[in-house]
């Protein structure tokens, strides 16, 4: 019997299959990006805000469509990362506004409320780009409209939506030239065409058995606590599993050593670690004096275990079938860490406001932090594996700025996004100044004035943000070919505010050939941040040639402790 | 008739010629170099101070005149039918104006002396003790002067900026500028002597290019197109001053200025590589 309507049940089934075919695709999203920098990626960005939201949704599930959107919509909204992110939970906010009082929803309501989707996500970009994840969406949503009216199978409904998609993102290259330069189409449009997918999974036939037995473990990558003294119930359980027959350990085993003095004596934490990991994947030792704590996957607990009864008695014993866990047994404590690190000494969490005007700034790299902290940056907030904060850890550095007014400065492109939609749920005045790197956030930092007030703040932050030119070095993640230049998986790229200038293989060239773009009259003041992987070579090599090359230059080099970019240049 | 004589500190900063033509008296300050002290404008001076900085292991530190210092130099210069003013740099800046209020009141029966705190330092003091001179050759009375010391120093602008915050935070002057020290990246902040008399910053750039460039900046939105008498001040650094002065006169209506050094006491707590301006509508 065809599905002619969509309950909240029916909605979190989909959600769960959306979610789960965006993770087990995000490499593919990842390597659609157009610059083939190693971070930035759209994919994991769109799985971890889609996981956020699969969260809110499980722990209120419920069978009124309304008000399993509304959850959903939360959770998107407070984990969104990325630009894509942001989007992404902007179609679910409209979504869930137009099915807001329906227990379930007919093909028309559901082609109405994905509209408005649509029309909530433009609004929320200031800019918006054709050729992008909005194109689809507003290509599916169109053909949904014409479509709804003339269906009555569910099933059928959403493989329209996902064939407009799909034929959308397909198009995007023509629309935005750069895609059509690189050969690829656009990575948000892809995530959004493989949430469509696992939708439409659900609503096919025999789809119900495929629920039960497919249900993702949605494992949320968990902080790793490796201090010796916390041996917490810290989880890093693998990511979710596509399907039983596809789990090759089955049973999560975790336990605590406590080691007998000869125990201890014979331990080897490497030696130990590598027989474990002959048995499993997920493999986590901590060893802390007498203690180990063990987890892993494997396919024979029991072996595991006799294993470490060598060294003494187990403790804490814990085993799960993996296999028989079903989504709705996802543990509360598996929480997405924020990665946020609010290190100013001023900020207390809900401190009641004590200046007008405070900075919060995003920057990964604890040099970099320090820098910002030390030009008046009262919260520093660092990215997190994908250098992209949720629009929740900005939030809550906005809250623990005590000040009336916080601006924020992104400091990333794919940040500002996210930083609009903090400015929105936070409630304190917030002012977004739209810095797209480091250098243009230093400077905003610099320009600010505690004293004066915001309009006049606002316009010399923004203008400080046109005087300083932005080069970084990075390195290449796949081959590529951008505005003419040719690059090769490995080799060493310079990036010049935001656009690929140099590729290759010779990282002290690359860098003296973005120096060369970025000086235009040699007295220029230039900063460089040294990164975590740079070569104190290389840096010295850096050094001599500014002062022999442009000796009027005032020049000046700092640790900025970053990951990925070896240097980060500013010059004004 | 009245004679009027005026009194300032050696922290004013003005030249000799000054100090001659307008028959000002300056007490000295006091420099010390470890267990060495030395008498600000009399037996050191700019060049020898900056040289002996350079060479010190320590950081030199000034100490004010005491109030028997001001005690003498006050009975020195009375006379029947005289009034002293005696203008002192900045009571938030320094204990000098104490000095002098205490000499005052241990004088109280035998002078009359009028004490003013100009809130301002170097030549920003140094064009109040000249203008105050000046009213006395034109007979002015003592009430008629400090109002014109209170309207000159309302009206006069004090922009200025050091190589290094150092020696303003370790002599503990930095004043509202604190918040500025410390900063990794090199900023330059361009600072005033505020109407309370602290130091205090106006604005922060990047380089030393960008901080004059912003001085003269902050001078037209003050100024526009009036006329203004323009000193600028500079710690061994002539060449810098001229080129500064040329480029205030290039947009700004600059009908007189001069050049002066940054005295020893200022030098200690601004370090070298200080550049000042100071600016008088006329």
């Amino acid at each position: 019997m065809s599905k002619q309507v969509i309950t909240g049940e029916d909605f979190t089934a989909m959600v769960l299959a959306a979610a789960e075919q965006l993770r087990s695709n995000q490499d593919q999203v990842n390597a659609l990006n157009v610059f083939p920098v190693p971070d930035g990626d759209t994919g994991t960005n769109m799985n971890l805000t889609m996981t956020s939201g699969v969260q809110e949704l499980q722990s209120r599930r419920s069978n009124h469509l309304g008000k399993a959107s509304e959850a959903l919509s939360r959770g998107l909204l407070m984990g969104a990362r990325g630009n894509s992110g942001v989007i992404l939970s902007q179609l679910f906010r409209g979504f869930a506004k137009s099915v807001a009082d329906l227990d379930e929803a007919d093909l028309v309501q559901f082609a109405a409320a994905l509209q408005n989707g649509v029309e909530t996500a433009y609004k929320a970009v200031v800019k918006p780009v054709e050729g992008t994840i909005l194109t689809v969406s507003k290509e599916a949503a169109k053909h949904a409209l014409q479509q709804a009216g003339e269906m009555n199978d569910a099933a059928a409904f959403m493989n329209e939506i996902v064939q407009a998609a799909k034929d959308a993102l397909a198009r995007t290259p023509e629309q935005l030239p750069i895609l059509k330069q690189v050969g690829v189409v656009d990575a948000g449009g892809q995530g959004l065409v493989h949430i469509y997918e696992g939708f439409l999974k659900v609503l096919q036939p025999g789809a119900a058995d495929w629920v039960r037995l497919n249900a993702p473990v949605i494992g949320v990558p968990s902080r790793i606590i490796e201090s010796g003294h916390e041996l917490a119930e810290s989880h890093r359980s693998a990511q979710s599993h596509i399907a039983v027959e596809d789990i090759e350990y089955g049973y999560c085993t975790e336990f605590i050593v406590k080691m007998t003095p000869k125990g201890q004596a014979d331990f080897h934490e490497e030696a130990f670690r590598n027989e474990l990991s002959a048995y499993g994947d997920s493999l986590l030792v901590v060893a802390d004096d007498d203690l180990v704590k063990v987890h892993i996957h494997a396919e024979e607990p029991g072996t595991v275990m006799n294993h470490a009864m060598k060294y003494g008695a187990l403790t804490r014993i814990k085993i799960e079938n993996m296999r028989e866990q079903h989504s709705d047994i996802v543990s509360g404590d598996e929480a997405v860490k924020s990665e946020a690190v609010p290190a100013g000494e001023n900020s207390q969490p809900g401190s009641a406001s004590s200046k007008p005007a405070g900075l919060v700034a995003i920057a990964a790299g604890d040099g970099l932090s320090d820098i910002f902290r030390s030009i008046g940056v009262d919260l520093m907030l660092s990215g997190g594996q994908t250098m992209n904060p949720s629009t929740e850890d900005i939030v809550k550095a906005i809250r623990s700025t005590p000040a009336d007014t916080v601006y924020v400065l992104p400091n990333n492109s794919n940040i500002v996004l996210a930083a609009e939609q903090a400015k929105e749920l936070a409630d304190k005045r917030v002012v977004v100044i739209p810095s797209k790197t480091i250098p243009q956030g230093l400077a905003a930092a610099i320009a600010f004035n505690g004293n004066a007030d915001v309009e006049d703040n606002e316009k010399a932050m923004r203008a400080a943000l046109r005087q300083v030119r932005s080069g970084s070095i990075t390195y290449a993640v796949r081959d590529s070919h951008i505005s003419g230049i040719d690059i090769h998986e490995g080799d060493y790229l310079a990036m010049l505010d935001n656009e690929i200038a140099v590729a290759g293989p010779d990282q002290d060239h690359v860098i003296k050939q973005l120096l060369d773009r970025m000086l235009e009259s040699g007295d220029e003041i230039i900063t460089v941040f040294t990164g975590q992987d740079a070569g104190e070579e290389q840096t010295r090599l850096l050094e001599t040639y500014i002062s022999q090359r442009y000796p009027d230059a005032e020049c000046e080099f700092h640790d900025g402790g970053q990951p990925l970019y070896y240097y980060l240049i500013s010059v004004e | 008739m009245t004679m009027i004589r005026i009194v300032t500190d050696s922290t004013s900063d003005i030249t000799k010629k000054e100090q001659e033509t307008y028959g000002v008296e300056v007490i000295p300050l006091k420099v010390h170099f470890g267990n060495e002290t030395y008498f600000d404008g009399v037996d050191i001076h700019p060049s020898d101070f900056y040289t002996k900085l350079e060479q010190s292991p320590e950081l030199p530190t000034t100490s004010q005149p005491s109030p028997v210092d001001f005690m003498e130099l006050y009975k020195k210069i009375n006379a029947p039918g005289t009034e002293i003013i005696s203008i002192q740099v900045s009571a938030a800046l320094s204990g000098t104006y104490q000095s002098a209020m205490l000499a005052k009141s241990l004088l109280e029966e035998e002078a009359a002396i009028h004490i003013v705190d100009s809130r301002s330092a170097s030549y920003g003091l140094g064009m109040l003790a000249v203008v105050a001179a000046k009213e006395a050759q034109a007979g002015k009375s003592v009430e008629e002067i400090i109002a014109k010391i209170e309207s000159v120093r309302e009206a006069s602008q004090i922009y200025f900026i050091v190589d290094t915050l150092q020696y303003l935070y370790k002599g503990g002057r930095i004043g509202k500028a604190s918040a500025l020290f410390g900063s990794m990246l090199g900023i330059k902040p361009i600072l005033t002597i505020d109407k309370s008399g602290e130091v205090a910053p106006v604005d922060k750039v990047r380089g030393h290019k960008k901080a004059v460039k912003r001085m003269i900046e902050l001078l037209q939105q003050d100024f526009g197109s009036k006329a203004i008498h323009l000193v600028v001040a500079h710690s061994e650094a002539q060449e810098s001053a001229e080129e500064l002065q040329r480029m205030v006169s290039e947009v700004l209506n600059v009908p007189t200025h001069s050049f002066t050094e940054l005295g020893p006491v200022i030098g200690v707590h601004t370090g070298p590589g200080t550049l000042a301006v100071f600016a008088f509508p006329v």
